[in-house]
């Protein structure tokens, strides 16, 4: 991401801000205070990762005075966010935040993030005291059995017209799943999260009722399984996080391990392709996902890409034919659609379906090299 | 030719059977360097069309193959005359702009004389060394198209930062000019610098058809290549009764033409 028309200084902290902070932030909303512009841009607005939501923090230099540090706005849910007063056991966090301001040295790229990481350590600590400060004794209960995870943000948010809610974001399970996957597939963590919203009630009613729940994980986990598929087991009556979370790890454990033998299934799958197809031009070595085959039917010499989703083999591959020859005169390539009516079944021998697929395609390229040159002749 | 597998997956291809090693790959930053002599507006067979007009199509189909495989791989541009230089050095995954770059080849007038690759393997070595620090891997491939003219370099032994394929295209050999002699000095290159295994095919017959399907074979991922002897692609598409009765069908095109 580039920086332009934000002088120097500003850009330096912005950039190591988002290059070294531990998850991805957003920069949006940029603008400029002064009158004339000369300045250059000086405001923005920065959406940062917090409670598997962002919280979005306005930020206000001032491009004519470098020297002073930046205003820092919250937004209109946080108005009793003092991090300045912050008393009690999180004072001395109070007093790490003012000295950062007071010592502020615009020519040091590190501060922003500096100031940044210690306002959001500021900010979970005021939403931790005032889910605390909830006179749910259900609530209460929840957070009692389930503080000592690590790892755990909570929110409160409500709104004009919405009751008021707490929101939980929980760290599932300790696995390493990075070190699962042959091959180093990821430069981040992948980890899953369950988001447990609870709504604000008075009393201990009789039956409560269970807390909304949803899965959620890391994006790029999604090549190795989606998280949408995974069923979340049921929530008994009158449980609470403390038992729910052991049954979810367990299932969630099996879901992973499987996900990650299921790897192995697709590489055998495109290794089967070989023979018919020939070596992949480029074939997914990780996650087994995807390869790329060059095909030809008499001179008309074509790719075939086949795509391979995590739930193959009860899901079939599709694949997709693309010319090698023919260019539309805008420049864009002549492409089958996404072509999957073989006959197909997941129990056979990877072999077989190889050869169903193959046969299959025999006819189906015909038909792509006739729309290739129905539309423009072959060169 | 031999074979350099240094890093990445090295199975064997050919009569070996095809394995798919959990090695991760690296995407690529890929430098088309264009030889813009006078003999690269040779006409090809079909008629009004030059060797140039045929590699600005092959180029555009190559980036669009390419970037359908994986959307990360990027490219730049450069021109060989008596030696090369920057068409376009910023690499970049955007069709648009090789479009951009692609129209602005243009033939130089006159016949350059000699062809110094030093230089392009020097630009090569710099931005390969980017391309390594942002985990990338970098490949040159050289599209020439003098019948005569032997390229020669000064480049170190064992200093192998790049693939490099070759696509040369030529007349027919005659008695006044020597293409298997060129040939063979590209074989040379190509084995001298190239860090992964580096493919080189020829065509004297002046045919786009067959430049393009050399141009796709030259799709292939250097980390998951076979020594280019057992490369056995494109595979035809035939049911096995027809291939079996029908042998003329399969159109398979020999590397050597002479």
């Amino acid at each position: 991401m580039s920086f332009d028309g934000f002088p120097p200084f500003i850009s330096a902290q912005l950039h190591y801000l988002i290059n070294h902070f531990h998850e991805k932030i957003k920069v949006e909303q940029v603008s400029s205070g002064g009158k004339t512009y000369a300045g250059g841009l000086d405001r923005f607005t920065l959406h940062i990762p917090y409670c598997l939501d962002y919280v979005k923090w306005d930020i206000i230099y001032n491009a004519e005075f470098p020297f002073a540090s930046p205003d820092i706005i919250f937004g209109p849910e946080d108005e009793d966010f003092h991090p300045l007063h912050m008393t009690g056991s999180v004072g001395e966090g109070g007093s790490k935040f003012r000295n950062i301001l007071s010592d502020w040295n615009h020519k040091d790229p590190t501060r922003l993030l500096a100031l940044i990481q210690e306002l959001r350590d500021q900010y979970m600590a005021y939403q931790k005291k005032r889910v605390g400060e909830v006179d749910d004794d259900r609530l209460t209960f929840e957070i009692s059995t389930i503080c000592s995870r690590e790892g755990i943000e909570m929110q409160i948010s409500s709104g004009a017209e919405k009751p008021k809610e707490v929101k939980f974001a929980v760290p599932l399970m300790d696995m390493n799943i990075n070190k699962m996957v042959h091959g180093f597939p990821w430069r981040h963590p992948q980890k899953i999260y369950l988001q447990v919203i609870y709504p604000v009630g008075k009393k201990y009613s009789s039956t409560p009722s269970p807390p909304r729940l949803k899965l959620m994980s890391t994006a790029e986990l999604g090549a190795l399984f989606s998280i949408e598929d995974v069923k979340l087991p049921s929530w008994l009556d009158g449980m609470c996080m403390a038992e729910y979370l052991p049954h979810l790890e367990e299932s969630l454990q099996k879901q992973v391990v499987e996900s990650v033998s299921l790897i192995d299934v697709r590489r055998r799958f495109i290794e089967s392709l070989t023979p018919l197809f020939g070596r992949p031009l480029e074939a997914d070595p990780v996650f087994c996902g995807k390869a790329t085959f060059l095909a030809s039917s008499g001179s008309f010499v074509f790719l075939v890409h086949f795509l391979i989703s995590t739930q193959f083999p009860k899901q079939r591959p599709a694949v997709m034919l693309q010319s090698s020859q023919h260019i539309s005169p805008q420049g864009i390539p002549k492409k089958s659609p996404l072509l999957s009516e073989y006959p197909w079944s997941p129990r056979w021998e990877a072999s077989q379906m190889a050869e169903r697929i193959f046969d299959f395609l025999v006819d189906e390229s015909l038909n792509f090299k006739r729309f290739c040159n129905e539309s423009q002749p072959q060169h | 030719m031999k074979m350099e597998g240094i890093e990445g997956d090295a199975s064997v291809g050919g009569a070996g059977r095809y394995t798919l090693n959990p090695m991760r790959i690296n995407s690529e930053d890929i430098l088309f360097c264009v030889d813009v002599d006078a003999e690269s507006i040779v006409e090809m067979k079909t008629a009004g069309i030059t060797r140039l007009d045929s590699i600005k199509q092959a180029i555009l189909l190559f980036v669009n193959s390419k970037l359908s495989i994986n959307p990360d791989h990027r490219f730049a541009f450069a021109t060989l005359s008596k030696s090369a230089s920057w068409l376009r050095k910023e690499f970049s995954s955007d069709v648009e702009s090789t479009i951009a770059a692609v129209r602005a080849l243009s033939a130089a007038s006159v016949y350059s004389g000699q062809a110094d690759l030093t230089n392009l393997f020097r630009l090569a070595a710099h931005e390969a060394k980017k391309s390594h620090s942002q985990n990338r891997i970098f490949r040159v491939i050289l599209i020439y198209c003098r019948s005569s003219t032997q390229p020669h370099h000064q480049w170190p032994v064992n200093q192998k930062l790049f693939t490099l394929d070759v696509m040369y295209l030529h007349d027919k050999p005659g008695p006044d000019n020597c293409p298997q002699a060129v040939y063979d000095a590209l074989v040379d290159v190509l084995e001298h610098v190239s860090e992964y295994e580096g493919y080189i095919h020829e065509s004297g017959h002046g045919l786009p058809r067959t430049f393009f399907r050399f141009m796709s074979m030259l799709l292939c991922h250097p980390q998951q290549r076979c020594p280019q002897d057992d490369c056995d692609i494109p595979k035809p598409l035939m049911k096995k009764s027809a291939e079996l009765a029908n042998g003329k069908d399969n159109v398979h095109v020999s590397t050597t033409s002479w």
